[in-house]
């Protein structure tokens, strides 16, 4: 095989490999001595960041009525198919509010567009991440489960304020 | 004949159209709101202001005549900028309603703001509030801040439906639309209003707050309300019907319906009292059997009687399937005694759509053979026979005989055996041995016949146990298309019924003489081998806007894509 | 000593080694997880026990829990017959390594070697030679691209590298003018470690002992990126872990010959001098043999989690046109010192 001219020359301490593999291994070494970075998880909980993407939630006013209008933008623009809203009328000055609203947590995929297209900052993405159900039909959370009081949500709708 | 040039384009006219009309018919669409085909030209929304060669201003397309050699600009800067401004302007009161507003998603305004708009507002003050809740009528509720003047309401009030109840009030920013003092807007009319408001100022209570209109399916169909036959579309969500509205036929109600036939057609499809699954009467009760039962008990007990005791019942609201499948099989019995009821109210007619006859398919069940045959009865001799105990055997497809009509009631218990095709749990069904449940007229493809001898074709929008979206081409919303059966939005509730024609022909095959039907096309196939009328006529034939019998030729076929709005 | 005495001894110390063995085998298991979990900043098993410090049990019943599976297209004797191989060879090499001096237990006096054999070294050659045959026949009989791959790459490897590691011995064999291990740790008494005497043929044999028992930067027969599992792909259950303790058995058995042949052994210089008591010493002497393996062991794993996979060609140059040659070196390097000091 002819010789391929190397962009670089190994130099002589490089061809014998010895030293860099001592190189590699002070490093490694090295490491070894650094604190792990490892959370022991049912013990320490992970507190995300405002940025952080878990289960879509409905905002719940101080008033105990939800904030969404229904007006379906989010079921319209899920690429999952994962919400569905039911609209209905009400007294309140907003005339419409959800029936039905519910989110398939199986098909969910917690892109946020639902949050990102959202008209009335009603329904946010939430820090929770742990999501545990044991049949198709209780992955299929209702408002029962989706309601959270607005000041539960505070850190995530300043966020949306600064970076949206 | 005349041509003018609409964007380089040279276009042909004829005299004493308007730009925007010679323009529509060459495909040339030129924005409008209060301009209407149907309606009288107003000229106030000013959105289509075109610019013309040798005009030193721009005009309005909409009341402009079109003459000869005129060279209209619609894309030029001046025009757009024009556009924009008129939009600008519109949107300065129009509410960001948008999320809560029926008509989004079918509304003008938002698609010319998509399309014409700057996408901005310059006007940073405060809106100005009307009220946003008045019932202008028992079935129209009116948002006075979406309301951007057009008057096509007022005109459609006073043009077509004859009955001048609207009117604008007030002045400038202030003005609204109210009736006239005493009056409630109550015409029968009054809905097609909604279709035509180009936001969503006038809403439909009945539809209101429903649904989104893109979550739904449309499929083309025939109004059952009277023998005027209008055309229609089915919204269906969740396998079940939303709404009615009219589809564009110029030869049977141009783009109108009235709004008996938009609000009460259809509640029944998905009525808690529709017949789920075929039922026998078991010691006085009505149980729910399989299939295969109901058809042996009904033929092993219409086997009985000799065919001059039985007697068969035929319906204007079913198809012509429905009553030539039912009329065949009265023949292979020997059966002579046929015929169907009328419904009419006397009086109840106009010369817009209205019509006496409150049934769609008269003409329809004549042409199929409904009526007596050779030596045998009509309607009220049948009824005589009963009372004299000669006709012990009744079978009734599709028709309630008695209603409010307790001496008849009285009469049809005396019956040795009742066999009903029924969609509802109507007093007949009730009070019969053998219960079949019958596809309504949102359920199956079928033929009806207008009063205007107007043949016309249904497809089904609703699916039953039998039926699939998919494999049977009916028409799918986004949440038909791509769900499953684990999700909630694919639940609704598929009741277990067939069409008549279908329930007839497996009846038949417990004889020797079965009508080989698979589909309704194959009933039809056979009608138009078996009916002069009909003749060589072929379900493809129809389009979507249906033909005149007695005209047809092959090729006829029309299919008109609505886009009168 | 009468026959029985002697029979008697060597199966307790027979005993004695396997228990041992099977311990260390998996511990060091254990310790390979930790130890690179360490390396990666993470914490590694750290649940069954204190510290994970049950994990090698867990990970047996796992294992022995574990359906087995057996291709159908496979040669079914063979591929059951191969990991019995490879373990059996792992764990008799053992028989002839020294784990310290000449001892008197209960008045009789015990070598701490399950068999002093004279020719010692050349067991040891021959019986690695044999592992070769559980990883060919494993990649053969499993019926599989993948294995017959990987085990194509063993013997190759293998073959290749032994030369070198055999030259390597040559020098030891020449310092101590015997075959016998026993008399190899002796040679080696205060500083005169073979280490330092022929460095070159130490790191050759280190080299070649990395690639004899499949370790990285030398695991190309079980190269997962390419090969899958190699010649175990096919094996599951039993079968499987039981070339997993092989390979970690071999892995044991390197570090106890580069001990042995370049680390002196149990000895620890100068020890004598101390006048420590007897029994004491034999104690030093014996955990010093310990922690060198354990030293050891823990090189050949920080090596496989710092430095990559060779590309093939890479190993075989290295095997041939810088191991051989080396090691070459080496024995006249011995040569010539052993000229100029008898």
């Amino acid at each position: 095989m002819p010789d391929k001219k190397r962009k670089k020359d190994l130099t002589f301490a490089q061809k014998l490999y010895l030293p860099e593999i001592f190189k590699g291994l002070a490093l490694t070494f090295k490491s070894m001595l650094k604190p792990s970075v490892t959370m022991e998880y049912p013990e320490v909980k992970f507190v995300p960041p405002a940025a952080y993407r878990g289960r879509p939630v409905l905002v719940e006013e101080k008033d105990g009525t939800e904030r969404c209008v229904a007006c379906g933008l989010c079921s319209r623009v899920c690429p999952a198919l994962a919400i569905e809203v039911q609209p209905e009328e009400t007294e309140l000055e907003k005339e419409r509010y959800p029936k039905l609203f519910e989110i398939n947590m199986i098909r969910c995929i917690f892109c946020g567009f639902c949050e990102e297209v959202c008209p009335e900052e009603a329904i946010v993405m939430s820090k929770d991440y742990e999501l545990v159900f044991t049949s198709r039909e209780d992955a299929i959370y209702g408002k029962d489960k989706l309601l959270v009081p607005v000041d539960q949500l505070k850190d995530r709708l300043e966020f949306l304020r600064n970076f949206k | 004949m005349p041509k003018l040039t609409i964007d380089e384009k040279e276009i042909e006219f004829k005299q004493g159209q308007t730009i925007i009309e010679a323009g529509k018919d060459n495909g040339i669409e030129i924005p409008h709101f209060c301009w209407h085909p149907k309606l009288s030209i107003s000229g106030n929304c000013r959105v289509c202001l075109v610019e013309v060669e040798k005009m030193p201003k721009l005009v309005i397309a909409c009341s402009t005549l079109a003459s000869d050699g005129m060279v209209v600009h619609t894309q030029s800067e001046k025009t757009i900028k024009a556009r924009n401004a008129v939009m600008e302007f519109f949107l300065i009161n129009h509410p960001l309603d948008c999320p809560i507003c029926d008509e989004a998603g079918e509304c003008k305004l938002q698609d010319y703001a998509y399309s014409h708009g700057v996408g901005e507002s310059r006007f940073d003050e405060e809106k100005v509030h009307k009220r946003k809740r008045v019932e202008l009528g028992p079935r129209i509720m009116f948002d006075a801040e979406r309301c951007i003047s057009c008057s096509r309401c007022i005109r459609f009030s006073d043009e077509i439906a004859k009955e001048n109840q609207l009117t604008f009030v007030k002045r400038g920013d202030r003005v609204t639309i109210t009736t006239f003092p005493g009056e409630s807007f109550d015409n029968p009319y009054t809905l097609n209003t909604v279709d035509i408001c180009p936001v969503g100022a006038l809403t439909s209570l009945d539809w209101r707050f429903k649904t989104r209109v893109w979550e739904t399916s449309s499929t083309e169909s025939v109004c059952i309300g009277c023998s005027r036959g209008c055309n229609t579309e089915i919204w269906v969500r969740n396998n079940k019907i939303l709404r009615l509205t009219p589809r564009q036929n110029e030869e049977v109600n141009e783009t109108w319906m009235c709004d008996h036939g938009r609000l009460n057609t259809f509640k029944f499809v998905n009525e808690e009292d529709r017949v789920d699954g075929p039922h026998l009467n078991k010691n006085g009760e009505l149980v729910k059997v399989e299939w295969n039962e109901a058809y042996s008990t009904a033929f092993k007990k219409l086997k009985e009687f000799k065919p001059g005791e039985i007697a068969f019942i035929g319906s204007a609201y079913a198809t012509n399937e429905d009553n030539y499948a039912l009329v065949k099989f009265a023949k292979s019995l020997g059966v002579t005694n046929i015929d169907f009821l009328r419904h009419t109210i006397p009086g109840d007619q106009d010369d817009i759509l209205i019509r006496e006859d409150k049934t769609p398919n008269t003409v329809g069940a004549l042409l199929m053979g409904v009526k007596p045959l050779a030596g045998g009865n009509g309607s009220k001799q049948i009824i005589e026979l009963i009372r004299s105990n000669k006709i012990k055997a009744l079978y009734v497809m599709e028709d309630d005989l008695i209603g409010d009509d307790s001496e008849m009631e009285k009469l049809l218990s005396k019956l040795n055996l009742l066999i009903v095709h029924a969609s509802n749990f109507n007093k007949t069904a009730q009070l019969a041995h053998v219960v079949f449940p019958a596809s309504t007229y949102a359920e199956k493809h079928g033929t009806f016949v207008n009063f205007q001898n107007r043949i016309q074709r249904i497809k089904p929008a609703v699916a039953t146990e039998e039926m699939d979206r998919t494999l049977d081409g009916m028409s799918q919303s986004r949440w038909d298309k791509f769900g499953s059966k684990y999700d909630r939005w694919m639940q609704g509730k598929k009741f277990d019924a067939n069409p008549s024609w279908k329930i007839i022909s497996r009846l038949s095959g417990q004889s020797n003489q079965q009508l080989k039907y698979d589909t309704a096309d194959d009933v039809f196939e056979d009608i138009a081998k078996s009916v002069t009328e009909l003749k060589s006529l072929d379900l493809d034939d129809l389009g979507n806007q249906g033909v005149e019998l007695g005209s047809q030729k092959v090729g006829s076929a029309k299919t008109v894509n609505s886009e009168l709005s | 000593m009468s026959i029985l005495e002697i029979i008697i001894i060597t199966f307790v110390k027979i005993l004695f080694i396997i228990t041992a063995m099977l311990l260390t085998v998996s511990y060091s298991v254990y310790f390979e997880r930790r130890i690179s979990a360490w390396i990666q900043t993470r914490l590694g098993p750290n649940r069954v026990g204190w510290e994970g410090i049950l994990q090698p049990f867990a990970d047996v019943f796992k294992l022995l829990l574990k359906e087995d599976i057996v291709p159908e297209k496979s040669n079914k004797p063979l591929h059951t017959l191969a990991p019995f191989i490879a373990l059996f060879v792992a764990f008799s090499t053992y028989a002839v390594i020294p784990m310290g001096p000449e001892v008197t237990i209960f008045g009789y006096k015990v070598n701490l070697v399950v068999a002093d054999v004279n020719i010692g070294i050349l067991y040891v050659l021959a019986l690695t030679s044999l592992g070769v045959y559980g990883i060919t026949f494993a990649g053969w009989s499993s019926g599989s691209k993948y294995s017959l791959l990987g085990g194509v790459r063993a013997s190759a490897q293998m073959i290749s590298y032994e030369v070198s590691m055999g030259f390597s011995i040559a020098g030891v064999v020449m310092m101590a003018s015997s075959l016998s291990p026993v008399a190899i740790v002796n040679s080696q008494y205060g500083w005169m470690w073979n280490a330092i005497v022929q460095p070159i043929g130490f790191i050759t044999f280190v080299i070649s002992a990395f690639a004899e028992t499949n370790r990285l930067p030398f695991d190309l027969p079980e190269a997962e990126p390419e090969l899958v599992g190699g010649y175990h792909t096919e094996y599951s259950s039993m079968k499987f872990a039981s070339f997993f303790l092989a390979e970690y058995a071999n892995m044991i058995i390197a570090s106890a010959m580069i001990v042995t042949l370049y680390l002196g052994g149990w000895q620890v210089p100068y020890i004598d001098k101390l006048g420590l008591g007897e029994t004491l010493t034999t104690l030093i002497q014996v955990g010093a043999f310990f922690a060198k393996i354990g030293a050891l062991i823990f090189f050949f794993i920080w090596v496989r989690w710092s430095i990559p996979r060779f590309r093939y060609d890479q190993l075989m140059n290295i095997g041939w046109k810088v191991m051989f040659p080396l090691s070459l070196l080496n024995v006249v390097w011995v040569a010539v010192v052993l000229m100029i000091f008898n």
